[in-house]
């Protein structure tokens, strides 16, 4: 386990966010905003249709991490905004750096963006305790 | 119409939960992309960590059960900001809402039966660039009283 960050490191993680992933994190979370379910209610709002929770795409943030450094235990802290939100069919590329390491904390800096190249969380920051 | 400045302060819960296991591999599987059936949360993708789901691995690993995968804490940390934003004093226009920052501490792991309650209140209302936010901090705590998450929970809401 003895493995070593630096600053500087980086790492990639990317999700699909398929066609009913947002009814699948509305069971697991109790999330049921009609706006995630209901495609009538997503068009009301300006979508083509549902949305996926932003606290799902904050999730696949942290997992980007968590994979990263092996142990999903380890993660102490997120922060994130959500600037845009992930359709059904998009895929999502997370992109991770190092940021510092130093009192046994790990912190990057995570990017997110859709195949279009819109970036979906900004300011995105995960920490983790080294263990 | 803007949010009232003098709800800062209003508080919400305290409200309890206790962790269920089936539940926690559930959320873990499911955020991890796995596709659920009748009787089953589908096959685990091989990025998700086992400690979140396999017994097994998880008695050997560091903690001796499963996980929470830590953004788990939502499904009941949302709790005080849900009943702000339904609160009818306040008066938020739930149309307008979207979720618009979110942060998490998390101060320690959780695990099947872990018993936590959490309390949040009202921390923040001001106006930007046209649009209200609304600001929720919540605190969960286990049933020995330590903190286990902290969050700050930001919803915006966009003129009409």
């Amino acid at each position: 386990m003895a493995r070593t960050f630096q600053v500087g490191d980086t790492f990639t993680h990317v999700r699909q966010c398929d066609r009913l992933r947002p009814v699948y994190y509305a069971g697991a979370s109790g999330d049921y905003n009609p706006i995630h379910i209901d495609p009538e209610v997503g068009k009301l709002a300006g979508f083509n249709g549902v949305i996926l929770q932003g606290l799902c795409t904050l999730g696949w943030a942290v997992e980007a991490v968590a994979v990263f450094v092996g142990d999903p235990g380890l993660v102490r802290r997120v922060k994130v905004r959500f600037s845009r939100p992930v359709l059904p069919e998009d895929t999502v590329t997370f992109q991770g750096r190092v940021t510092a390491v130093a009192d046994g904390r790990l912190t990057t800096e995570v990017t997110a963006t859709n195949q279009r190249g819109e970036p979906v969380l900004r300011g995105a920051v995960v920490e983790t305790s080294l263990g | 119409m803007a949010l009232d400045p003098k709800f800062v302060g209003r508080a919400y819960g305290p409200f309890t939960y206790e962790i269920g296991r089936e539940k926690l591999r559930e959320f873990s599987l499911i955020l991890g992309g796995s596709v659920p059936s009748a009787g089953t949360f589908g096959e685990p993708p091989a990025h998700v960590s086992p400690l979140l789901y396999s017994q097994e691995a998880a008695q050997a690993g560091p903690y001796g059960d499963v996980i929470a995968f830590p953004s788990f804490a939502v499904v009941f940390a949302i709790r005080p900001f849900s009943a702000a934003i339904a609160d009818p004093e306040l008066g938020v226009d739930r149309v307008r809402l979207v979720h618009g920052e979110q942060e998490l501490e998390f101060l320690g792991v959780m695990r099947p039966g872990d018993v936590l309650t959490t309390t949040g209140q009202i921390s923040e209302l001001y106006r930007k660039a046209g649009m209200d936010f609304l600001v929720v901090t919540t605190e969960t705590r286990n049933a020995k009283g330590e903190p286990v998450v902290r969050g700050v929970w930001t919803a915006v809401i966009r003129p009409a």
